[in-house]
């Protein structure tokens, strides 16, 4: 599928790799150190996206409390993504079951409001699980207990198994940005996609009987708001900390590339699904641990093991990359990549419109 | 195909073979050889049950067959089609269900009718949460009769007609050129009727299916049409979370449309040849040994 236009950039231009027959490819860093849990990236999205019926129970964009279980309840033992690195076999899924995504409750407002009843707000019936059922819960023992937010969307990824997975081919990845999308005239809510994602990010809409997922606000960065003017995705203009970076993998004056690639600190969740995500992560600093009598100690508050197994090995070294620059700034020196990481000027951490010309 | 010729003369040759002289015993020998062979080849296909491919329709003059439990239905043949795991690359493509399905069809000179019974115990209407997927059952046809498709969704260059029916979404009229690449027409012309009755194992669906012998458009199956019309099968059962690869599917059947209860024109031209060939294979060996014994 590649034109030779593309294969020159891969060879010429670029050492990114991004998938063949995809001219650039977008992508989102998220830094976990300054998520707040305030959800309103989830909101912004349902409100935009996920409100017509059929899609009462989707987060496109959840955020969910780590360690636990996350949502939908067990997503990361789902199953999906690759076999190997090969990309030729993927490996069985599960389809979530509408408990483990959480039904949306019916609550006892009539008869607080309008009929004088004394009980509690509360659900109608028995409410047993949610999305953040398990929020602030985390892990470890007081004073050492812990615990960050992870805030996730569809990672539009190099190796979606969710667009391998269709019989019917209604999932592609776009050529001009390789966003990843469900085509609804193809789509006949098979939900092999549902099933194939390992993060499970596609969503089968009860009504509609077809899949639908996170579109990374496409009208939004083709510019078709009201004034013509292009912005990133609701999730990343409406956080509060402003905690996420929007632009292309491949643009290598761009903030995600330089994090991604030369400092290697912003890492994808799960690298072993293999479906190569392009939303990467700086992984989550944590106080040291505290001892009875309340001092601080050299341990890691958050199990290294831990962050392993969400980010990959590559953590270790992302870590202490971090951690050498910060020290040092501290001793007066001078690091692009503390600038990176406290940038606030939106026409770097949202850069969209670099490839527009082509 | 069951024995189907007269049974073996056997005494009336053995007592003809003691009391005639040799040359008369082989003559006669041959002649009655030869004439049961050919009582054979030709009362085969037509004493035999139809070819195992063929699906009979009746025609009926006024139709009371819309509704699966319809009273004209009880005066239709019935065919027993059985049905395995498609060949498919989707998961657990081989996990299927459904081992069987009654058919039966009957035309007026307006419409066709199919009517399609099978066994299942979950009636699975529903695709209203995640894990849930509806039962349904599918009737494929060649766009064009004169040929027959590849029995997978047919291909590009020889397209098939589905009528699909499925618990949650009712009734859908497709063109496909090959898997994956269906596509439901927007006005379906196809009618469908389904009821799910009795209970347990025993519980069955019935769908009836019917539309007009004329092609309504172009990519249509003309239905009117003088050959026989090539036919195949395809259930899913929703609780075992079967759809789209994942299905129980028949081999290509045929309606008899070319004439009577006798089969292609094929067969019969293939029996009437192996007849001619035997009889005249006999009859030289007959010959043979007669010249043989006369020189003696
Ligand atoms: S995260 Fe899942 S849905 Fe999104 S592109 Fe990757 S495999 Fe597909
Ligand atoms: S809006 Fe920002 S801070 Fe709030 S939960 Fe989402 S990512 Fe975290």
């Amino acid at each position: 599928m590649s034109t030779d236009q593309q294969d020159e950039q891969g060879e010429d231009d670029t050492l990114v790799n991004v998938a063949d027959g995809v001219d650039h490819q977008v992508a989102m860093v998220m830094d976990l150190n300054k998520c707040i849990g305030c959800q309103t990236c989830t909101i912004a999205c349902k409100n935009l996206w996920t409100e017509d019926g059929g899609s009462e129970y989707m987060y496109w964009n959840n955020v969910e409390t780590k360690p636990g279980e996350g949502y939908p309840r067990g997503w990361e033992d789902s199953g999906g993504g690759w076999e190997s690195s090969e990309h030729s076999d993927r490996s069985p899924g599960e389809i979530p079951d509408e408990e483990d995504y959480g039904r949306a409750w019916e609550f006892n407002h009539e008869e607080i409001m309008y009929e004088g009843s004394d009980e509690p707000l509360r659900p109608r019936d028995g409410a047993e699980w949610g999305p953040n059922w398990d929020e602030d819960q985390g892990a470890g023992e007081y004073p050492n207990s812990y615990y960050f937010y992870l805030p996730r969307i569809c990672n539009h990824c190099t190796h979606p198994s969710c667009v391998e997975a269709c019989p019917r081919s209604a999932l592609y990845k776009r050529q001009e940005d390789g966003i990843v999308l469900v085509d609804q005239d193809r789509c006949r809510g098979y939900r092999y996609c549902v099933e194939g994602c390992p993060y499970k990010k596609v969503y089968y809409n009860t009504v509609s009987k077809k899949s639908e997922k996170c579109i990374f606000c496409y009208p939004r960065i083709e510019g078709e708001g009201p004034e013509g003017e292009t912005f990133a995705p609701a999730c990343a203009e409406e956080c509060p900390p402003q905690l996420r970076l929007v632009g292309f993998l491949d643009d290598e004056e761009g903030p995600i590339h330089k994090l991604v690639n030369e400092y290697e600190v912003a890492l994808p969740l799960h690298p072993e699904f293999r479906t190569q995500p392009n939303v990467y992560y700086i992984p989550p600093f944590a106080p040291g641990q505290h001892t009875e009598g309340g001092e601080t100690v050299d341990i890691d508050r958050i199990p290294r093991q831990y962050l392993r197994e969400l980010f990959g090995d590559g953590v270790d070294e992302a870590l202490d990359t971090i951690d050498a620059h910060r020290q040092r700034v501290r001793q007066g020196g001078d690091s692009e990549l503390m600038e990176l990481l406290q940038d606030k000027n939106p026409a770097k951490q949202y850069r969209l419109e670099v490839f527009d010309d082509e | 195909m069951p024995a189907s010729g007269p049974s073996w003369p056997r005494r009336s040759v053995l007592r003809g073979w003691s009391t005639m002289p040799d040359h008369r015993r082989t003559i006669t020998l041959t002649a009655v050889l030869a004439g049961l062979i050919v009582v054979s080849t030709v009362a085969a296909p037509m004493v035999s049950a139809r070819p195992a491919h063929e699906i009979p329709v009746s025609e009926v003059s006024t139709a009371d067959l819309a509704e699966p439990d319809a009273d004209g239905w009880a005066e239709v043949p019935a065919s027993d089609v059985p049905l395995s795991s498609a060949p498919s690359s989707v998961p657990n493509a081989d996990d299927t269900s459904i081992e069987t399905v009654d058919v039966q069809a009957a035309r007026t000179d307006q419409r066709l009718y199919v009517r399609l019974e099978w066994q299942d115990a979950t009636r699975d209407t529903n695709a209203s949460t995640p894990r849930q997927f509806a039962d349904a059952v599918a009737v494929q046809f060649p766009v064009n009769t004169s040929s027959r498709p590849p029995i997978a969704m047919g291909g590009p260059d020889n397209r098939v007609n589905v009528w699909y029916w499925s618990g949650s979404t009712g009734t859908q009229e497709l063109l496909a050129g090959g898997a994956g690449s269906t596509t439901p027409f927007q006005n379906p012309t196809v009618q469908a009727n389904a009821s799910h009755s009795g209970t347990g194992g025993n519980a069955t669906w019935t769908v009836v299916y019917s539309r007009q012998l004329d092609a309504p458009s172009e990519n249509r199956t003309d239905l009117r049409t003088d050959g026989d019309l090539d036919v195949a099968f395809a259930v899913w059962n929703g609780s075992n979370g079967e759809r789209s690869g994942q299905k129980a599917v028949s081999e290509w059947h045929y309606y008899p449309f070319s004439g009577g209860p006798q089969g292609p024109p094929y067969e019969t031209l293939l029996w009437t040849l192996a007849g001619i060939a035997i009889v005249a294979v006999v009859g030289v060996t007959s010959f043979g040994i007669y010249r043989t014994r006369g020189a003696e």
